[in-house]
């Protein structure tokens, strides 16, 4: 089975400033592909050139086997690409059941028309994405949580209704930003649990930026090392750890 | 009580109105489309674009203008009025989307304003210049809108569909997408959201909605003419949508009743309209940023804008 994810020679360059220099990269349905290295090593520009929120100087990025670079954001996002983000991400006026409804908006069906009119077949579509709404939130273990306003959630709250809502659509692949930064340890727990619940149940490609080594090492399959914009190492866990090239650039001096 | 019972309630307000309180009602409900329409770019996009006395005066001209030059009845100019207010904000909407945000959106769509009401003044043949054009008797599919009552039934079937209409969409995933964007229109592309389409519609419909109350104005008044749709009257728009609630549908037809009543109350103390309209605005701006519908539904819970039905 070819990889979902395929990255190949990926650079991406700011105003002549080179950020990412021809990165290779791939990712399977269930595993969780971490992504670490120190401030600045073009991981967070990594997810930026996936989703499309920037462009790649050169290089190209497929999706089952499909070119998805030069795409828009959204367009990207209706093949089945769903992220988060490091911090803001929520809607934070609106509801946890409300954010997550628009996670599932392309999958609500109901023309123009008919929520104009109000007519049966749009109440049915938007109650079902109501249902389901809740079903998932339910399912991971947040529903007590739907009619809150996110902007008055905690931290680990906050990141839990954002992994929800980018999972919704049933997207194939989900890159994760940071989702454990200023988490208590007991919450980082339950919150490595899920991502591994969303890669081992429903079967998603999870990609992973996380600067907490220990959380790294105890969820994910493989560990892709940047530094300067360069990919320097990929394995698991057991071989990064002692990849002296990393144990140079990133762990430090030992 | 469920929202409908508004206009249920309305429908008897005739029985205790006299014709003079009966036509105030009657600009009430002009108004309630008026900030209804404005709400849903400035508070629901959350776009600063101050079109919408211009959207307002091509609604009422276009309606008068088929009313009087290609003697076209009430009924008829209704729709074309508020196509045309539509195509205005779609073009709006342009403007806001090749990224010219904020600031330059605001006066952008204010010098648009002004470009209109000069056209107004100069076009004379069409638009009757500065005197304006006098708009013959309505009727509405052969109901004659020859008294105030009268017009009332008809205006209030007008507005409570098209309320109801807006407010169906705001609770769906059109509505939502709309908010999503005004809160961080990167993460709601991220969604598989297209934002640009969403904010093409937003300034589109607010257009329809508003060019709609033009054509029911330019009836009401009996007469268009320049002076109306100018600086004065924006102020007024805004205030209604700031004071009801930037993003509430309730509170953008509770500031417009509220803001419809106040200068005739004040009728009588000639003098202090300004000082307290001015008033009002700071007090509300400083103290209660989420207007009147933020006030109600810390009573009435019900009240609260959501973003789903699930009746």
């Amino acid at each position: 089975m070819g990889a979902l994810l395929e990255l190949a020679g990926v650079s991406v360059r700011f105003a002549g400033l080179q950020v990412l220099t021809s990165v290779d990269l791939s990712a399977r349905g269930g595993q969780i592909l971490a992504l670490i290295g120190p401030n600045g090593a073009g991981k967070t520009t990594l997810f930026n050139a996936i989703s499309g929120h920037v462009g790649i100087a050169s290089g190209a990025i497929a999706l089952n086997g499909a070119a998805i670079h030069g795409l828009t954001p959204h367009e990207i996002a209706a093949r089945g690409v769903r992220r988060t983000f490091q911090n803001g991400g929520l809607f934070a006026e609106l509801t946890a059941l409300e954010n997550v409804l628009a996670g599932l908006h392309a999958r609500i069906d109901g023309g123009f028309a008919g929520i104009l009119f109000g007519t049966r077949a749009a109440r049915a579509a938007e109650r079902e994405a109501v249902s389901r709404g809740r079903g998932l939130l339910e399912l991971l273990g947040v529903s007590h949580l739907a009619d809150r306003q996110v902007g008055t959630l905690s931290g680990g709250q906050q990141r839990t209704i954002e992994i929800v809502r980018a999972v919704a659509a049933d997207a194939p692949l989900l890159l994760l930003d940071e989702p454990a930064v200023g988490l208590a340890p007991p919450v980082r727990t339950q919150l490595i649990e899920l991502i591994r619940r969303l890669a081992g149940e429903m079967g998603i490609a999870v990609l992973l930026i996380e600067h907490a080594v220990d959380l790294v090492m105890a969820a994910a399959d493989v560990i892709a090392v940047f530094n300067g914009g360069i990919k320097i190492a990929e394995g698991p866990p057991a071989a990064i750890r002692s990849d002296p090239a990393v144990l140079e650039a990133y762990l430090g001096h030992v | 009580m469920r929202a409908y019972a508004i206009p249920l309630l309305a429908l008897a307000i005739p029985l205790v109105a006299n014709p003079y309180t009966q036509f105030v009602v009657n600009l009430m409900l002009v108004y309630v489309l008026v900030a209804v329409g404005f709400n849903l770019v400035l508070g629901n996009l959350g776009q600063l674009a101050f079109a919408n006395t211009a959207l307002f005066g091509i609604g009422a001209y276009c309606a008068a203008m088929l009313m009087v030059h290609a003697g076209w009845p009430f009924w008829a100019v209704i729709l074309p009025a508020g196509l045309a207010g539509a195509a205005a904000g779609f073009l709006a909407s342009v403007t806001a989307l090749r990224g010219i945000r904020v600031y330059y959106l605001a006066i952008v769509t204010l010098a648009f304003g002004e470009l209109l009401r000069w056209s107004y003044i100069h076009g004379e043949r069409a638009t009757g210049g500065t005197d304006g054009l006098a708009v013959p008797r309505a009727d509405f599919f052969g109901f004659a809108l020859d008294s105030e009552t009268a017009t009332f039934y008809v205006f209030l079937l007008i507005v409570s569909v098209m309320v109801k209409a807006v407010s169906n969409l705001l609770r769906s995933k059109i509505g939502r997408a709309i908010v999503a964007i005004r809160d961080n229109e990167l993460v709601t592309a991220s969604l598989a959201i297209p934002t640009g389409r969403y904010i093409v519609l937003a300034f589109t419909l607010s257009g329809f909605v508003v060019g709609v109350a033009g054509s029911l104005f330019a009836v009401l008044i009996g007469r268009v003419n320049p002076e109306s749709f100018g600086l004065t009257e924006l102020i007024l728009h805004f205030a209604m949508v700031l004071v009801g609630g930037l993003g509430s549908l309730f509170g953008s037809v509770l500031g417009a009743v509220a803001l419809t009543a106040l200068p005739e109350f004040f009728r009588r103390f000639p003098g202090l309209y300004e000082m307290f309209f001015g008033g009002l605005l700071i007090v509300f701006l400083l103290v209660q940023p989420r207007g009147l519908s933020a006030l109600a539904a810390r009573w009435w819970p019900a009240l609260r804008d959501r973003y789903y039905r699930e009746d």
